[in-house]
């Protein structure tokens, strides 16, 4: 529903964006005992996985997030396989599961389990690779921008989400290598539509979501650049993740998605995000983070 | 219900056996200019030292024993009319009052009938007059019926660009708007910044915000009773303003004299229309604009029969070229039928068509589009009676019976070709009520109102009904079962008693003491979980999940008029209210096109407490108010805030408003207000963390709104000058004013919203994300507007 919000605020920024304004302030925050942040997202790329450890830091703080090291980190399948993650030794808080050569990490359809040992405490979370479908093509279509003389140029993604309700994706995008990472670029999807309940399986991305691909930035001015020039290269990731991870990212992309303006008024309060890992010990300490296994189909494209 | 009926009617029998050797007064007070009811206007008979208030049309009566009587007749801003009856058989009269002149107001002296507020028994109601609304300080030179009411005791705002109000602690979605008796749910044009009633079609806005007379229920905090003009009896008029953001243009008149006549007043926004040669967007088929149309037409068929037809249609319209839009709108509809029984026995039928409806198109072809409405509607069917007892007794009889239908969402997507239905079930519901309710005057001193409404809601098939599990508070609730019902059965029904109790002990001349209790149900509730309500914010209905929405409240008041003529009036009142099955949401609730949405519900309770002060000058160059607020309104939800009590978003510790209106000379008049109200709450996170490259806001201690915005303060100013009087050494027949306003003068940077988000910088692998909060003002300058306004 992102998009509906957005196009509401772009037709009302017209005539009332000269009165408002926005400054940038540094309220005091009320202070907060560190908490373990786990960034657990697995996939079955042909790679090294890493599950990374943190503390939560105060909120402006402008560094890194230090690394919480000295943790036991494995991860197990329902068939009884287990893999163990290790500290890498230049890089604290990193946990690497090194991929033996010509292997990949898990199956679809496996059921996988994390722990985590880390300061006398056990955590552990629970996660299913899920099945996803094979992009059949990258396009490219250039408009006239609205208004304008110039052109945009984007890209969107071709795959038909398979029959059976309830697969969730999250499409993630390296634009020239890169992944686009901003809040507004979390583009997930439940079945081939937005949501549950809207009766979208089976078929044809919807639209939105294939487009969903690009990045909307802007000059300095405001001004819309073009999310894909000449020589510039797609690669689109379809990751199956977790009905729960759907819902996850879709938490994460309300309480971080902050285009501010208008689309303030119609903005939810801030709140915090859930999470699925747990502490055994239940008035042990607090932690944040997701895990999912993932499957991933890819295809890239280079726009000539 | 059959008891209730039994009550009614033998409580009718025995009062008619009493008052069989009396004889009634009665009859209709106007307006001498235009021929419109006069609302509120007062009857006062001298030698029993009590008398009546004229009805939502106009109408009074009174029963006494056979004597001669010095009657008084008199409503504010109006010379007042004595007559002097011998009453030996019942006797019509109806009477014209003249508008006061600037000269007589000076000397004109003033009975009891100004001390309308001491000596009613009325309290936590709130009377605005149009003539008020029209010189107070405007934001882009509109004058607004909703804007105005917010510079009352107990009412709030969470901010400009906000749609609605906030009535003692209470949400937006519990306020019961009604135009000519049909509820509007939604009161906004372009969002938050003008509401649907044309001032040039407003008579009179009343607003009930605790102490609510048996015949209203259906919302917890408040209602919001507007009646529109009937339009002007006597002569042909058009009314009309320029201003910045719109135009309006009303028309009214006769149909036949003093029988029937007529109001037509439309507006039109014309932003769009101006910035047409210079915008591509809008060359293109784009669309910013608004517009609405309000009639009513009434015809008086003979002294016991009188019918009024109102209507209203307005829509915002926004769209981004020819095919892709978005559009909202009210429309309503109702016929009244005023019939006298007797000369004791009013009685009005009232049959209402009401709906509210947005509509969504996205996508340029017809291979690839979306598009998506939703609606809810209603019909009702409303007979209400008034019986004049005695001039002790004022007997309120009546029913309401509401047909809804909501339409959640009707969506389709179509993706090459191929359609999806994203729709959602209609839902059907039947609300119905029944009330008495009687206001007596026991002693001189002591009156009381007491009535009884009893409320009943049905949620009814088709549809299909969906059981949750509810196991972790705060989380969404997952589907266990679902049940599908044929069309008529019944899904889940409910029924609620609902006392209505005031009383008001005059202490002095010039003092009373009142008190009330009351209980109010809700049956349909506004889902929003946003900052401000939006348009897209969708209605339900109470179901198997969820409950009514109940409020218990507890008022108690002083008030006094101060001055040799009662020229100031003073008024405390203390309100505390409680209020049961308040929805919340769970975080990262879908509210739009959510089969499931009611997984995603949570539900509480609620208190809100607070003290209002008013203190008014009604008479003079000078006159004015300041109001002052002490509140506050919390919430307790499971899941929410530790399942602690937290304020709501719209909680205000102290709102001061002042408005004043000063007469410098024949021509210029200038007015100003003042708006101080404590920041509003919400929420800080206290810590970061980085998930697979998202910078995530997080708050350690799990708490709701646990900060304070900065404080809101603001000042307005306006100034009219009245167009010359005279032309050639003659009198003008036209009149014409203009107003210079300007709205927020310190150029005050009030804060809507302080929120917290990433740097939108793409950064190189490795750096460490930055972190920033932004405050938002949706009115970070002066706003200067003039418009011109006519009536020939």
């Amino acid at each position: 529903m992102k998009t509906i919000r957005t196009f509401i605020s772009l037709i009302l920024l017209l005539p009332l964006a000269i009165m408002s304004c926005e400054d940038k302030i540094s309220p005091t925050l009320e202070s907060a005992v560190p908490v373990l942040a786990v960034d657990a997202w697995l996939n079955n790329k042909p790679q090294d996985q890493v599950i990374v450890l943190t503390l939560s830091q105060a909120y402006f703080d402008a560094t890194n997030p230090p690394g919480a090291s000295g943790a036991v980190v494995i991860v197990s399948d329902d068939a009884g396989k287990v893999y163990s993650f290790t500290e890498d030794a230049t890089k604290a808080g990193n946990y690497v599961w090194k991929r033996p050569i010509g292997q990949v990490f898990g199956a679809v359809g496996n059921k996988y389990k994390l722990s985590i040992q880390y300061k006398g405490e056990t955590f552990e979370a629970s996660s299913r690779m899920g099945r996803v479908p094979k992009i059949d093509s990258i396009t490219y279509d250039t408009q006239k921008r609205v208004g304008s003389k110039d052109s945009l140029t984007r890209g969107q993604f071709w795959a038909t989400d398979p029959k059976g309700s309830g697969d969730t994706y999250w499409i993630r995008t390296y634009k020239n290598g890169v992944l686009l990472s901003k809040p507004r670029e979390i583009n997930i999807s439940y079945d081939a539509g937005f949501s549950a309940g809207g009766d979208a399986d089976g078929v044809v991305f919807i639209t939105p979501i294939r487009r969903g691909i690009n990045s909307n930035d802007q000059d300095s001015s405001g001004k819309t650049l073009s999310p894909i020039s000449k020589g510039d290269s797609l690669n689109v990731q379809l990751n199956s993740i977790t009905l729960q991870a759907y819902n996850y990212l879709n938490q994460v992309s309300t309480q971080t998605n902050r285009p501010g303006g208008f689309q303030e008024l119609f903005a939810t309060p801030l709140a915090n995000v859930s999470t699925n890992i747990s502490n055994t010990k239940t008035d042990g300490s607090k932690v944040l983070g997701f895990f999912n296994v993932s499957s991933v189909s890819t295809a890239g494209k280079r726009y000539k | 219900m059959p008891r209730l009926i039994c009550v009614v009617v033998s409580l009718f029998l025995f009062y008619q056996g009493l008052a069989q050797d009396k004889f009634t007064i009665n009859g209709y007070i106007k307006d001498a200019s235009n021929g419109e009811a006069l609302i509120g206007a007062t009857v006062f008979i001298k030698e029993i030292r009590s008398g009546a208030t004229t009805n939502e049309y106009g109408f009074y009566s009174i029963t006494l024993p056979p004597a001669t009587y010095s009657v008084n007749y008199s409503y504010i801003g109006f010379q007042p009319i004595s007559k002097t009856v011998e009453l030996n058989q019942n006797t019509q009269i109806s009477v014209e009052l003249q508008a006061e002149t600037e000269q007589l107001e000076e000397v004109v002296v003033r009975g009891e009938i100004e001390q309308a507020n001491v000596q009613n028994t009325e309290m936590s109601t709130n009377k605005l007059e149009m003539k008020t609304i029209l010189k107070l300080p405007t934001l882009f030179g509109e004058s607004d019926v909703i804007r105005s009411l917010i510079l009352l005791p107990g009412v709030s705002t969470v901010g400009e660009g906000a749609s609605g109000f906030n009535v003692r602690g209470g949400s937006v979605g519990q306020n019961l708007i009604l135009l000519d008796e049909a509820p509007v749910y939604n009161s906004s044009h372009l969002f938050g910044f003008f509401s649907v009633f044309n001032p040039d079609a407003v008579k009179d806005t009343k607003l009930y915000k605790g102490a609510v007379p048996s015949r209203y229920g259906g919302r917890l905090a408040s209602i919001l009773d507007v009646r529109m003009k009937e339009g002007n009896s006597k002569k042909m008029e058009v009314t009309g303003g320029i201003g910045s953001i719109f135009s309006r243009l009303a028309v009214e008149g006769p149909l036949i004299k003093d029988k029937a006549s007529f109001i037509i007043a439309v507006r039109r926004s014309y932003i769009d229309v101006l910035a047409r040669p210079f915008v591509q967007l809008l060359k293109d088929g784009g669309a910013l604009n608004f517009y609405d149309l309000t009639m009513k037409a009434n015809y008086n068929i003979n002294r016991k029969n009188r019918l009024y037809l109102s209507g209203y249609f307005g829509r915002d319209n926004f769209k981004f070229d020819a095919t892709q839009g978005f559009n909202w709108g009210n429309a309503t509809s109702s016929l009244r039928w005023n019939h006298l029984f007797n000369e004791r026995l009013f009685s009005n039928l009232t049959l209402v068509y009401s709906k509210y409806d947005y509509a969504l198109q996205f996508g340029k072809d017809d291979r690839n589009n979306f598009s998506w409405n939703s609606s809810i509607s209603n019909f009702i069917l409303r007979p209400q009676f008034t019986y004049f007892i005695n001039s002790k007794n004022e007997l309120n009889f009546g029913g309401d019976a509401t047909y809804y239908t909501f339409e959640p969402a009707n969506a389709v997507g179509i993706t090459n070709g191929n359609s999806v239905d994203l729709s959602l079930d209609k839902k059907y519901n039947l609300e119905t009520a029944l009330y008495i309710g009687n206001s007596q005057k026991v002693t001189e001193e002591l009156s009381i109102d007491y009535g009884l409404r009893y409320s009943h809601f049905q949620y009814m098939g088709p549809g299909t009904a969906y059981t949750y599990n509810d196991t972790i508070p705060g989380a969404r609730k997952r589907v266990i079962a679902s049940t599908k019902y044929n069309s008529g059965q019944n899904i889940a029904t409910y029924g609620n008693f609902e006392p209505r109790f005031s009383f008001k002990i005059q202490t002095s001349e010039t003092s009373s003491i009142k008190g009330s209790y009351n209980r109010m149900a809700q049956y349909l509730h506004l889902i929003s979980n946003t900052t401000a309500s939006n348009p897209l914010d969708v209605w339900n209905p109470s179901s198997n999940n969820i409950k009514p929405e109940l409020a218990d409240q507890f008022t108690l008041g002083y008030f006094r008029d101060l001055g040799k003529e009662h020229t100031y009036e003073l008024s405390v009142e203390g309100y505390l209210r409680y209020t049961q099955n308040q929805i919340d949401y769970i975080d990262g609730a879908n509210l739009l096109i959510n089969r499931y949405l009611e997984g995603d519900l949570l539900s509480g309770l609620g208190r809100a407490y607070g003290i209002e002060t008013y203190f008014q000058k009604k008479s003079g160059r000078l006159t004015g108010w300041i109001s002052y607020t002490l509140g506050r309104t919390e919430l307790k939800v499971d899941g929410i805030n530790r399942g602690d009590w937290y304020e709501t978003r719209y909680n205000q510790t102290h709102n001061i408003k002042i408005a004043g209106f000063y007469d410098i000379n024949k021509r210029w008049s200038m007015s100003g207000n003042f708006v101080y109200t404590s920041g509003t709450p919400t929420t800080f996170p206290t810590s970061r963390y980085i998930e697979q490259g998202i910078l995530i806001p997080y708050n350690a201690n799990d708490s709701r709104n646990n900060v304070h915005l900065p404080a809101y303060h603001r000042l307005d100013i306006s100034f009219r000058l009245e167009g010359k009087k005279m032309k050639d050494g003659k009198e003008r027949k036209n009149t014409d004013y203009w107003v210079f306003s300007f709205y927020n003068v310190y150029s005050r940077r009030n804060p809507f919203s302080i929120y917290f988000s990433q740097n939108d910088q793409r950064l190189p692998q490795g750096q460490p994300l930055q972190s920033q909060a932004t405050q938002l003002s949706i009115i970070g300058s002066i706003v200067p507007s003039v418009s011109y306004n006519f009536k020939f």
